[in-house]
């Protein structure tokens, strides 16, 4: 079949899909108790259900990948979804760390030596990557008709 | 001379029927009910080429094999006031699902005439059909139409006033493999040999017999020949029939459509792209709990600090209220009863506040019915259909709604077993409990616990729907047709009124039955029990086992004793049946957080109860008997005691046999205990 799609989705989606998936396996293997040496560089906590859902996000992307390698021109949907699905956890992890902080202030005693960072999730920093994708493709992201393959190969 | 004739207008949900309906008929019509039932009747009439068309819009059906009522309706009409024309209006942009329908009319050998509408549409997508190839091909007139703009309605008239005084030369296009067309013979004879059968299309009454179609096997049964159709039917596997009849006019329908029109797959809508994935067979069910799991980490974490705050707020009052009130037991009542009971459940407030939050989101963008959709295939290995799974997700706000929701279930015993296990799934009066204890006992994983509870209470709704399906309740379940809406991005506003709205009821429930629970729970706990020689409100009665409260619930402790639970647990409980929310309250009452400085959630986890009492506790909440607004409704849906009161004591059960296992199993090998 034609490939009629840019190889920059094929690439986005292999490289955000292979991020996903392996910090939220380090997530899920830290909160089985098994220590990486990556938790605290890279601030990512044991937490099997977190780690979950990164292994999902990273999934989506790389089947996405998957899909348009074998020339299906279509999988290129995975990528949207996979950038859609990326912010939202992205916001999630904000708020999170927003509460937290907020929390931080108003009983001041709970968070004795609490930081911040200790809120910092690969969520968070991954989901750049997803805001220069949603950046760069901006103009697809519409629920009305959208021209998916635009770029000829 | 003016003839008169009858013209049904029929076809799928949504695709343009009415427009079509009131582009023909303008305003001579009039709306009423079907006789007997409360589905509207829209009927109107038009004059055109000298014939009066008297044109029925009939309530939309994806099928002839009837499954709800309006099915029922829109097949019989059909069938048994026999209009003159029967028009199926057709959506343009979804032809392989409308067309299961015009297979059937035309095996019913009515004088059918295809509306296509909405070819606007198609035409924007990039669709190409070829109208005429189409009418070549189906042998019956297809007229393209644009209904929301009166295009292609006079064609359409013409195309009526020509087929009236047309003969037809065949009945039906479509030939099934040999061994449905040989049993399909075998019924048609006998059926042509019975006068009872003379109303209906053998050929079409035929298949029905072989597609199991309840409806017509109860007509079937009202003959004399009967038993020789169940001797054929007997010798048959009617499931793979079923199937197998389905499957051979999908594949009619696709060869057709790939003659006579050319679908542009190089472009996707935006709700096509978002649904390719969400409802993909590897990552849809994945994505569904991930975004499920990112619903409660925000409902717990994000409303921490608006708890605290409500904490702080209603402490400070407790305390003020106390100390400006000088007549000791109106303090009592005030500052310990009311405020700190009321409080310990107000502070509660953001966290349904953001659950309905995002459930409105969900709802609202369209994801849910997708969730519904994906969930079909695990839905019914479990014996349910895919219907059952929108109020169960509804039972996450309240089981009350939910349960009522039940009644798009056409299926009664789809219908039922979903009323029966919606009550498993934790309503939003059960989180105030669950964050209590969560929050007290497991610190920052409470959001992984909560999680694990809503996962819990699934597993208890589809193994009983497992076993309900197998034993008391066994039946052949429905099959999932359901219209998905389009996507829309949510507005907060509309979201922020959704979740105003609950919290209002919220708010009211608070200000209502549960300060009455919480005040009658103070009074019991104030006064004296007989005997006890204390006086009313006093420090050394209330709350204390020497209260009647304390009495009653000495006489409840033995049955949780052992559950890890003491008697003022037992008394929260009992009252919780009134509304989930008193659970806490109560709580607040009887282990005195309104005249302490520390919260009712630093007493417990200070020792007043161990965590894996905490935890049971959390668990049996979840499966215990639900509320009195929900028992109620239960009755009123099931119209039934014996299966209301069934569900009182098997969710009972339930709840006091897991509470076990957690303590007993948990303390056996030093978990949490």
């Amino acid at each position: 079949m034609k490939r009629n799609y840019g190889n920059k989705e094929i690439a986005f989606a292999t490289l955000a899909g292979v991020l996903y998936a392996f910090f939220g396996l380090i997530h899920i293997i830290e909160g089985l108790g098994i220590d990486t040496g990556l938790s605290g560089i890279l601030f990512i906590p044991g937490d099997i259900l977190g780690g979950f859902c990164l292994v999902v996000i990273g999934g989506v992307f790389l089947y996405g990948s998957r899909e348009m390698l074998q020339g299906i021109n279509a999988g290129v949907s995975f990528v949207y979804v996979g950038i859609l699905m990326s912010l939202v956890f992205m916001m999630v992890y904000l708020l999170i760390m927003g509460g937290n902080l907020l929390d931080s202030f108003i009983v001041p005693d709970d968070y004795e030596g609490w930081s911040v960072m200790e809120t910092f999730r690969p969520g968070i920093y991954l989901g750049i990557i997803s805001l220069a994708g949603i950046l760069y493709w901006r103009d697809r992201f519409s629920l009305n008709e959208v021209l998916v393959f635009r770029e000829g190969a | 001379m003016t003839e008169k004739i009858t013209v049904a207008l029929t076809g799928n949900p949504n695709v343009g029927k009415t427009s079509i309906f009131n582009a023909i008929t303008g305003s001579k019509q009039h709306v009423g009910n079907w006789p007997g039932v409360t589905v509207e009747r829209k009927i109107g009439k038009r004059v055109h080429n000298d014939i009066e068309m008297e044109i029925v819009d009939l309530p939309g059906t994806y099928s002839l094999t009837a499954y709800s009522l309006d099915e029922i309706i829109a097949r019989d009409f059909i069938i048994e006031e026999k209009p003159d024309i029967v028009v199926q209006v057709i959506d343009a942009t979804n032809l392989e699902r409308n067309m299961y329908l015009t297979t059937q009319l035309m095996e019913l050998g009515v004088k059918l005439i295809i509306a296509l509408n909405m070819t606007d549409l198609a035409l924007a997508k990039g669709d190409s059909i070829d109208s005429e190839k189409m009418q070549e091909f189906l042998e019956v007139p297809v007229i393209s139409t644009i209904g929301s703009k009166g295009n292609g309605i006079e064609g359409l008239l013409d195309a009526v006033a020509d087929e009236l005084h047309k003969t037809r030369v065949t009945e039906n296009i479509f030939t099934y493999e040999s061994d449905i067309e040989t049993r399909g013979e075998e019924l048609e004879n006998v059926l042509n040999n019975d006068p009872y059968f003379v109303h209906y299309p053998s050929r079409w009454f035929s298949m029905k017999l072989l597609e199991g179609d309840e409806n017509i096997l109860k007509k079937a049964k009202e003959s004399e020949s009967y038993p020789r159709i169940e001797k054929i039917l007997n010798e048959l596997d009617a499931d793979s029939f079923e199937a197998k009849i389905a499957d051979q006019r999908y594949k009619t329908i696709q060869t057709m459509l790939r003659q006579v029109c050319d679908i542009n797959t190089e472009h996707l809508s935006g709700s096509d792209m978002v649904d390719r994935v969400v409802t993909n067979k590897l990552l849809g069910i994945p994505i569904f709990l991930s975004l499920m799991w990112a619903a409660f980490e925000i409902t717990f974490t994000f409303a921490t600090p608006f708890m605290n705050i409500i904490d702080i707020f209603f402490g400070w009052l407790a305390e003020a209220a106390t100390n400006a009130i000088t007549i000791p037991w109106l303090s009592s009542l005030v500052g310990e009863g009311m405020i700190a009971g009321v409080g310990s459940v107000l502070i509660f407030l953001p966290n349904i506040l953001l659950l309905f939050f995002m459930l409105s989101l969900m709802e609202d963008s369209g994801y849910m019915a997708r969730a519904a959709f994906i969930m079909d295939k695990i839905m019914s290995k479990i014996g349910l259909h895919g219907k059952s799974f929108i109020p169960l997700v509804m039972g996450f706000g309240c089981n009350v709604p939910a349960i009522m929701a039940t009644r798009t279930i056409e299926d009664t015993r789809d219908r039922l077993i979903t009323i029966l296990i919606t009550p498993f799934m934790s309503c939003g009066a059960r989180l105030p409990v669950y964050v209590l204890l969560a929050g007290a006992f497991f610190g920052r994983d409470a959001g992984v616990v909560i999680f694990s509870l809503y996962a819990l209470g699934i597993l208890v709704a589809i193994t009983s729907a497992k076993l309900m399906r197998s034993t008391i309740l066994r039946g052949e379940d429905a099959p999932f047709i359901m219209e998905l809406p389009s996507y829309k991005i949510p507005t907060l506003k509309g979201s922020f009124i959704h979740m105003w709205e609950r919290g209002k009821i919220y708010l009211k429930k608070a200000g209502t039955i549960i300060l009455i629970g919480v005040v009658g729970v103070w009074l019991l706990a104030s006064i004296p029990a007989p005997g006890s020689g204390g006086t009313f409100a006093s420090e050394e009665v209330y709350g204390t086992t020497d209260s009647v409260i304390g009495v009653i619930g000495q006489i409840i402790e033995p049955l949780v004793a052992p559950l890890g639970f003491d008697w003022r647990i037992a008394v929260a409980l009992l009252f919780g049946v009134v509304a989930k929310e008193i659970v806490v309250g109560s709580m607040g009452v009887l282990y005195g957080a309104g005249d302490n400085e520390d919260t009712l959630s630093d007493i417990l986890a200070a020792g007043a109860m161990s965590p894996l009492a905490g935890l049971g506790l959390m668990v049996f909440t979840l499966l215990y008997a639900p509320c009195f607004a929900c028992i109620g409704v239960i009755k009123r849906e099931t119209g039934s005691w014996k299966w209301t009161l069934f569900q009182l004591a098997y969710g009972t059960t339930l709840a006091w046999t897991f509470a076990f296992a957690v303590y007993q199993i948990g303390s056996r090998i030093g978990v949490l205990a």
